[in-house]
C-alpha cells in the first residue's frame, strides 16, 4: 500500500511536473507571508516582519530541491541533464564521437548481419503450421544420411504410421518447357560473384523458356497449413494419376510475370507438351518446405508427364523419390516415432528382401529451414567468431579513446569533484556518455546491416536465373535482431566505459586540480592498461588477417592447382537436348550430336572435339564398385558389395590425347571398341597400384559393376561387366574432387547413343573463353532450340567445393579482417595522439635540454611499438592454433603458410607503426617554449 | 524571540509534524507555528526543513494534502493526518515514550542501584 502511494506520488510528480513546480513555489510563498503576517501581528512592522521572515527561511531553492528530492524525481532530473550534457559532449568532440560511433557501429553491423543469416537459417522457425511438432524422416544407409525414399516406401510409411498425424512427400524438381508463357528474362550481371573470382557457365536458353516445377504429394499444402492467394491449392484427389492434370503458380511468378492476373485460375497451360489446369496460385515467397521459390508446383502423379521423369520413378522401390514430412501427433515425443517407423522400415525390409536400397529411417525436427549439424558448426563457429573478434576490435577501440580522453579530461573531473560532484553521479554520467555512444552506434549499425542484407540477397537473386525461381530468403527487420543489436550496444557501453569511467574516478582532486598530468609515475599506471587495449586490437586483427590470408591463399592455390590434365583450352559444351521436353526421338539425337561434332570440328581456331559421359571437375561424379575378376561380385540382390568403388566415365578414344593425359603404358581404344562398346577398360595409375601392385596390368581383367547394380540417376544404367580387359593405363588426374589425386578412376569406351545429355568438350588453338560466341552461333546453327551451357574447364574449377569454401571464407574474412585493420589503425593513432598531447610537457623539457626531433620521434614510436609487438605475438600463436584446427576441416589449407604469417604480421606492423607515426610527427614539433609556458 | 530555545533532536521533526496535523488539518505555516505554540517556544525548528520533510512524509502517504482557504481568505495547501498516518504517530509515540523512560531510569540511577 505504502509502495503503491509512493509510486502514485512519484507518477504525479513526474508527469505533472510543471504544476507541481508552481504549487511548491505558492506554498512557499505562502509561509514566508503568513510567517510575517504573525510577526507583524506580534508589533514588528511590516517591511521589517518580511525580512525577517525570509532570513528565518533560508535558501527557496534548496528547500525546493530537497523537496524535488523528497519526492524521489531527482534521479530523473540528473538523467536527463547527464544526457543533456553528454549530447553537448559528443557534439563538442566530433572527431572522437564519429570514431567512436563508426568503430562500435562496424562491430555491431557486422555481428547484426551475422546473426540474421544465422537466424534465418537455424532459429526461424518455418513458416509452416505446428512447425514446432515438424519433423522430416529421411532414409539412412551407409554413408547417407539423409536419403530420400522411393514413392512406395513414402506410400507403405504414409499409411502405417500412427505417432506420426500425415506424411507428405516433396519429391524434387524439374525443368518443363511451355509455349504459352513468355518469360521476361532479365540480363543478370552478378557482379559480386564475379568480383569474388567465380565464373559463371554461360547459358543459351535455346528458343523454349524453361520453368522449375517443384512435385508435391497431395496433401503437402494442406499438412503444412498453406493458404492460396487465387484459387485453391492442391487436395489429396489430384495427386492421382488418373486423374486430369493441374499444377499450382508460385505467388512469385504470379505478380511478377502475370500481373497477378486473377483469371489465371482454371486455364490451361501446356507444359513438356502435357495440357495442365491451372488450379490455384501460392501466397508471394512461399517456399512451404524448400530453399527457394519454384515458378511451378505439381502433384508427384504428374512426374512421369513431365521434365526426365518415368512411370518406373513412382514404382520402382530402388529409385530414390523424395524427403518426406509430417506432424507428430498430441502427446507423441520424437524418439516414439522415430521407433515407430523403424519397426515399419524392418516390415519393409521383410517384405521386399531383394530391394538393394532398403535401409533405415531418420526422424528429425524440421522446425527451422537448416540445423546447425557436426558438419556445419565449424564454419559458423569460425563466422561467429571472426564478426565476435571484430566487435572485440571496436570495443577495445572506443575503450582506449575513452580512457585517452579521461586523462584529458581529469582536470574537468576534478574540478567537478572539488566542487562537490558525487562519486556516484560523476560514474553515472561517464556511463551514459559511453551509453549514448553505444546506442548511436547501435542506431547506425541497424541499417548498416540491413544494407548489407540486402545488397547480398539482391546479388544472389540477380546471380539466379529467373526460371531457377526466386530466393525467399528472409531479411525483413526481426524484433529479435532488433532487440540483439540494441543488446550489444548497451552491453558494450557499459563494458567499454565502465573501465574508464573507474578510471577517471580514481583521481587525486589536488593533482588534477594542479594539472599533473604529465607526472612521470602517473603516466605509467595509466598507460598500462591502455597498452592492454592495444595489444588485444592488433592480437585480434593479426587472428582474423592471417586466416583471411590462409584462406585466400589456399583458394589461389586450388586455382593454381595442376589437375593433370589441360584446362585452359578446353570449352565443356552441355546439350540438354535429350530432355523429353524437347520430344527429340532416338535418332533425332544422334544425328544432331554427329552434326553437331562435324560443325564444331570445322570451326577455325578448334583443334579437336570429343565425347564423354561428365566432363572432369565439373561435379556429376558417378561411382561404381569394382574388383579383380576373382574377387566374386555379390549374386544378384542379396548381400552387399564388398568391392571398393571407383570412380569413371565413359569417353571416346581422342579423350586423352585431346585434354592431355598421358598414356602410361598400352594404348587407348580403338573406335571400333568404342562403337560396341566392348569389354574394355583404361585404368588410371593408382587403379593399376592398387589391384596389381608392382605387375604390369595390360592384359588382365577386371570385373565392374553387378548385374542390376543400382542407378546412379534415374534412367541411367551402371556399368556391369564380369571382365573387361585393361588395355591402357593412364597418369593419375584430380578429375572428382581438386583436392586430391583421383583414388580409383576407370575409363569405358563410349558409344554415341550411351548418353541421354551430351557432354562434348572442345579443344581450342587459343584460350578457350574466347571461342564461346563462335561455338554458341555454331550450336544454334545446327539447332537453334538446343539449350545449351558453355563454360571453358578452367572456369568449372571455380565451382569446386574447395576453391568454393576457401575463397568465400577468406574474402568474408579479409572483409571482416580489413575492417579490423582500419579499427586497430584507429585506436594506434588515437593512443599515440593522445600520448603526445599528454607528453607535450615532458617533451618540451627533454627538446629543451638537447633532445633531438628524431630521438623524441624514436621515443614516442617506440612507447607505441612495443604493446602491437606484444599483440603481434599473441596474435600470431592464437592463429597457429586456429589454422591448424581450420585445415582439420579444410583440406588443402597449409596451416603453417610462413607467407601468410609473416607477411600479415609485418603488414600489420607497418601499417600500425604508420598509424602512430602520423600523430607522432607532432611531437617533433613541439616548441620547446610553448610546451613550457603551457603550466 | 527566546534564545533558550533547545535545537530538535534528530528524526523527532517528523512524529512532532504529525502530532501536529493530528489535532486538525493545517497548512505548512501553521504546522510551524502550532509546534512553536505547544511548546511554548522552547524548540528551534528550521524552517527550510519543515517543507522537505512534509513532502517527504506525503510522499510516504503518512499524511494528504489539499489547496484550502486560510484565515484571511488566501489560498494555502492545508495537511491532514491520514490512516497510515495516525498508526505511525501511535508507534512513533510509544516508542518515544519507552526510550524516554528508559533513559530517564538510566540517569536516574544511584550507585546504590547498581
Amino acid at each position: 500500500m505504502r509502495f503503491l502511494n509512493r509510486v502514485q506520488s512519484w507518477m504525479r510528480a513526474v508527469t505533472r511536473r510543471s504544476r507541481m513546480e508552481r504549487e511548491m513555489d505558492a506554498e512557499l510563498r505562502f509561509h514566508i507571508e503568513a510567517f510575517a503576517e504573525d510577526l507583524a501581528r506580534s508589533g514588528v512592522p511590516r517591511a521589517e516582519a518580511l525580512r525577517r521572515a525570509r532570513i528565518e527561511f533560508g535558501g527557496v531553492e534548496r528547500t525546493k530541491e530537497e523537496c524535488r528530492d523528497a519526492r524521489g524525481i531527482s534521479f530523473i532530473d540528473s538523467l536527463f541533464q547527464d544526457l543533456r550534457f553528454g549530447l553537448r559532449m559528443l557534439r563538442k568532440n566530433p572527431g572522437f564521437t564519429a570514431t567512436a560511433v563508426l568503430a562500435l557501429a562496424l562491430g555491431i553491423g557486422v555481428n547484426t548481419t551475422a546473426f540474421t543469416v544465422f537466424d534465418a537459417v537455424a532459429l526461424r522457425p518455418r513458416a509452416v503450421k505446428d512447425p514446432d511438432r515438424l519433423v522430416g524422416v529421411y532414409r539412412t544407409a551407409k554413408g547417407e544420411d539423409y536419403g530420400a525414399f522411393s514413392y512406395p516406401d513414402y506410400i507403405y510409411y504414409r499409411d502405417h504410421t500412427k505417432t506420426l498425424s500425415d506424411l507428405a512427400m516433396w519429391s524434387g524438381e524439374t525443368n518443363v518447357t511451355t509455349p504459352d508463357l513468355s518469360v521476361a528474362n532479365k540480363e543478370n550481371v552478378p557482379r559480386v560473384a564475379g568480383a569474388l573470382g567465380f565464373q559463371l557457365p554461360q547459358l543459351l536458353q535455346g528458343g523454349v523458356e524453361r520453368l522449375t516445377c517443384v512435385f508435391v504429394s497431395g496433401n503437402y499444402f494442406q499438412l503444412l497449413g498453406a493458404h492460396p492467394a487465387a484459387g485453391r491449392l492442391f487436395l489429396p484427389e489430384d495427386d492421382q494419376s488418373g486423374e486430369p492434370p493441374v499444377v499450382v503458380l508460385s505467388g512469385n511468378f504470379w505478380q511478377s510475370q502475370l500481373h497477378s492476373n486473377p483469371g489465371i485460375v482454371g486455364s490451361v497451360i501446356h507444359l513438356d507438351r502435357m495440357a495442365f489446369t491451372i488450379v490455384g496460385v501460392t501466397p508471394v515467397d512461399y517456399v512451404g518446405t524448400l530453399s527457394r521459390v519454384p515458378v511451378l508446383w505439381a502433384p508427384i502423379a504428374a512426374r512421369p508427364l513431365l521434365g526426365d521423369g518415368t512411370r518406373e520413378s513412382l514404382e520402382n522401390r530402388n529409385v530414390p523419390a523424395g524427403i518426406v514430412y509430417g506432424h507428430l501427433k498430441a502427446g507423441i515425443a520424437l524418439p516414439d516415432a522415430q521407433a515407430e517407423l523403424k519397426v515399419l522400415a524392418e516390415q519393409l525390409r521383410a517384405g521386399y528382401p531383394d530391394v538393394e536400397r532398403n535401409g533405415g529411417v531418420r526422424v528429425i525436427s524440421e522446425r527451422t529451414f537448416g540445423s546447425i549439424d557436426l558438419e556445419a558448426w565449424p564454419v559458423v563457429a569460425a563466422t561467429m567468431g571472426a564478426v565476435a573478434l571484430l566487435l572485440l576490435i571496436a570495443c577495445a577501440n572506443v575503450a582506449s579513446l575513452l580512457l585517452a580522453r579521461a586523462a584529458t579530461r581529469r582536470r574537468e573531473i576534478g574540478v567537478r569533484l572539488s566542487l562537490g560532484a558525487g562519486r556516484r553521479r560523476l560514474l553515472q554520467q561517464l556511463l551514459i556518455e559511453s551509453t549514448l555512444i553505444a546506442l548511436v552506434a547501435g542506431a547506425v549499425g541497424l541499417p548498416l546491416a540491413y544494407g548489407t542484407l540486402h545488397l547480398l540477397v539482391v546479388e544472389i537473386a540477380s546471380a539466379i536465373p529467373s526460371y531457377w525461381g526466386a530466393i525467399a530468403l528472409q531479411v525483413t527487420p526481426d524484433i529479435r535482431i532488433f532487440g540483439y543489436t540494441v543488446l550489444i550496444s548497451l552491453l558494450t557501453g557499459v563494458a567499454f566505459g565502465l573501465t574508464p569511467a573507474l578510471q577517471a574516478l580514481r583521481v587525486d582532486v589536488n593533482s588534477a586540480l594542479k594539472d599533473s598530468g604529465s607526472m612521470l609515475g602517473q603516466r605509467l599506471s595509466k598507460s598500462r592498461l591502455r597498452d592492454l587495449l592495444i595489444v588485444v586490437q592488433v592480437a585480434a586483427c593479426l587472428v582474423l588477417l592471417i586466416n583471411s590470408a590462409l584462406l585466400l591463399r589456399g583458394s589461389q592455390r586450388a586455382l593454381r592447382i595442376d589437375p593433370g590434365f589441360d584446362t585452359k583450352h578446353v570449352v565443356h559444351l552441355s546439350l540438354e537436348m535429350a530432355e523429353p521436353s524437347m520430344g527429340y526421338s532416338q535418332a533425332r539425337l544422334l544425328k544432331l550430336n554427329r552434326q553437331l561434332m562435324d560443325e564444331i570440328s570445322r570451326l577455325p581456331g578448334i583443334t579437336a572435339v570429343t565425347q564423354a559421359s561428365r566432363a572432369p571437375i565439373s561435379g556429376g561424379n558417378r561411382f561404381v564398385p569394382v574388383g579383380t575378376d576373382d574377387a566374386e561380385p555379390p549374386a544378384s540382390g542379396g548381400g552387399k558389395d564388398k568391392r571398393p568403388t571407383a570412380g569413371y566415365s565413359y569417353v571416346l578414344p581422342n579423350y586423352f590425347g585431346m585434354l592431355g593425359i598421358p598414356i602410361v603404358s598400352g594404348r587407348s581404344f580403338t573406335v571400333q571398341e568404342a562403337e560396341t562398346e566392348g569389354p574394355v577398360v583404361i585404368i588410371s595409375e593408382a587403379t593399376a597400384r592398387r589391384f596389381w601392385p608392382g605387375q604390369n596390368p595390360i592384359g588382365k581383367s577386371l570385373a565392374i559393376g553387378s548385374v542390376n547394380g543400382p542407378a546412379p540417376y534415374p534412367g541411367v544404367t551402371a556399368p556391369f561387366s564380369r571382365g573387361s580387359e585393361v588395355v591402357g593405363v593412364v597418369r593419375d588426374v584430380r578429375s572428382l574432387f581438386l583436392n586430391r589425386v583421383d583414388e580409383l578412376y576407370l575409363y569405358l569406351p563410349l558409344s554415341q547413343t550411351r548418353e541421354s545429355t551430351s557432354t562434348l568438350l572442345v579443344h581450342t588453338s587459343g584460350r578457350a573463353s574466347s571461342l564461346l560466341p563462335t561455338l554458341g552461333s555454331a550450336v544454334r546453327r545446327v539447332d537453334p532450340n538446343l539449350p545449351v551451357v558453355l563454360a571453358p574447364l578452367d572456369w568449372m574449377v571455380s565451382f569446386d567445393p574447395y576453391f568454393v569454401i576457401s575463397r568465400i571464407g577468406g574474402i568474408l574474412s579479409s572483409i571482416v579482417g580489413a575492417l579490423g585493420l582500419f579499427l586497430a589503425c584507429l585506436g594506434v593513432y588515437g593512443m599515440v595522439g593522445y600520448s603526445v598531447v599528454e607528453r607535450t610537457h615532458e617533451i618540451g623539457i627533454r627538446m629543451a635540454l638537447g633532445a633531438q626531433r628524431q630521438q623524441v620521434l624514436g621515443l614516442v614510436l617506440r612507447e607505441s611499438a612495443r604493446p602491437m609487438l606484444f599483440g603481434t605475438v599473441i596474435g600470431i600463436a592464437v592463429s597457429a592454433a586456429i589454422s591448424r584446427l581450420i585445415s582439420t576441416i579444410l583440406f588443402g589449407l597449409n596451416p603453417a603458410d610462413a607467407i601468410s604469417f609473416a607477411g600479415v604480421s609485418l603488414l600489420l606492423i607497418a601499417v600500425a607503426m604508420f598509424a602512430g607515426w602520423l600523430p607522432a610527427r607532432r611531437a617533433m614539433r613541439v616548441d620547446p617554449m610553448v610546451a613550457l609556458r603551457y603550466e | 524571540m527566546d534564545k533558550k530555545q533547545m535545537e530538535l533532536l534528530q528524526g523527532t521533526l517528523d512524529m512532532l509534524i504529525l502530532k501536529a496535523v493530528s489535532l486538525g488539518p493545517l497548512h505548512g505555516c501553521g504546522v510551524l507555528l502550532r509546534i512553536q505554540q505547544i511548546s511554548k517556544d522552547r524548540l528551534e525548528i528550521q524552517q527550510g526543513s519543515l517543507y522537505p520533510t512534509l513532502y517527504r512524509l506525503e510522499h510516504q502517504g503518512l499524511i494528504t494534502s489539499e489547496w484550502g482557504e486560510s484565515e484571511n481568505k488566501r489560498k494555502a495547501k492545508y495537511y491532514r493526518l491520514t490512516a497510515a498516518g495516525k498508526r505511525k504517530l501511535q508507534t512513533e509515540a510509544e516508542k518515544w515514550n519507552r526510550m524516554a523512560d528508559v533513559i530517564a531510569g538510566i540517569l536516574q540511577s544511584t550507585p546504590e542501584e547498581v
